[in-house]
């Protein structure tokens, strides 16, 4: 694999930097990276990963987007309300990057299509916002034996690790065994 | 690494694997994808608990539009947040939010009819619980709360 010179010129404030350099992009180029969701993490994650050149981005959300989202879902724009997240948040990293691919699923994740998903990528970064989703996807990047980048927030804190057992460290479940009652969950 | 943005602090939490982690852990109980929904569902450990015929302790917002035109006396308590009411309420209502609603007990009388509402109708029928327990039986929580009501019966009311 290679860099053509239209990307050397886009990433050359990347090349320049010896912790990333020709061979450090080079692999960002080959990375396959699957974000659950397309909200307020998916977002700036989508936008920022798009941007650095991740070789090929996938991108889960069955989610239309909603004027109550545009204050923090910075990839979606008035003129997209109504729109499936997916093909929204799609359109604002191509316009920010084209050499890259960003393969969109518009649907929800579930026990059936998630370990097929998964095994199409080499990460996977959970920015969902509800228990059910941080289970299935903790077990199921287990299963398929992928590192898990992990974000949360709840107002004004946030939460970020990687979880990634088979290297020896925890998963979710070491850290939360089981949800909170379904009554404490805030929407 | 824990963020909080109101202190602008970040923290740095070492997490352990846990050797009797139900999934990595040395005897793992969890060998396949479960049941997602079933296993979030958990149910509340406190009077939350009660069971009550929610059925009956419930009205509809078109009912509530009616009694308050009728003029009947009753007490209509909002049990938001102040935030959440500062956005919109229904003119009358008293607020007495849900996370401190033991303070507010006292000031309700088991004689009158007291109606709860909230944003969707869950936190209105958990303080309906509440007083239940305490012996109020005039009680009624408004099914769908005020998101309901801006969208039916007043629609000149934001919706958040």
């Amino acid at each position: 694999m290679k860099l053509t010179n239209e990307e050397i010129n886009r990433y050359a404030r990347h090349l320049t930097l010896p912790e990333v350099g020709m061979a450090g992009q080079l692999k960002f180029k080959a990375a396959k990276i699957l974000l659950i969701g397309a909200g307020g993490l998916g977002s700036p994650l989508g936008m920022y990963l798009g941007a650095a050149g991740i070789g090929k981005l996938g991108i889960v959300d069955f989610d239309v987007v909603d004027s109550s989202n545009l204050q923090r879902q910075i990839a979606h724009r008035v003129a997209d309300v109504g729109r499936p997240k997916v093909e929204s948040i799609k359109a604002t990293i191509l316009a920010g990057n084209p050499e890259i691919e960003v393969e969109i699923h518009d649907t929800r994740l579930s026990r059936d299509n998630v370990l097929e998903l998964f095994n199409g990528y080499d990460l996977v970064v959970d920015g969902s916002d509800n228990f059910e989703t941080r289970y299935l996807v903790n077990d199921a990047a287990f299963f398929t034996k992928k590192p898990l980048v992990y974000g949360s927030i709840f107002k004004f804190q946030g939460q970020i690790t990687v979880f990634n057992p088979h290297e020896g460290g925890p998963c979710y479940r070491c850290l939360y065994a089981s949800p909170p009652p379904a009554a404490l969950v805030p929407s | 690494m824990l963020f909080d943005s109101l202190k602008m602090t970040f923290r740095d939490v070492k997490i352990q694997k846990d050797p009797d982690c139900e999934l990595c852990g040395e005897h793992p109980t969890v060998t396949e994808l479960i049941d997602y929904e079933a296993f979030c569902d958990i149910p509340m450990p406190s009077y939350e608990k009660e069971d009550i015929d929610e059925a009956a302790f419930s009205m509809d917002v078109q009912e509530l539009e009616e009694i308050l035109k009728s003029g009947k006396e009753v007490v209509l308590v909002d049990v938001r947040d102040p935030n959440e009411w500062d956005i919109c309420h229904i003119d009358g209502a008293k607020l007495m939010p849900v996370g401190e609603f033991d303070k507010y007990i006292p000031e309700l009388n088991p004689e009158d009819e007291i109606l709860l509402y909230c944003y969707k109708g869950v936190r209105s029928m958990n303080a309906l619980k509440k007083l239940h327990a305490e012996g109020f039986t005039k009680l009624k929580s408004v099914t769908g709360g005020i998101d309901r009501w801006a969208e039916i019966v007043d629609t000149s009311m934001p919706r958040y």
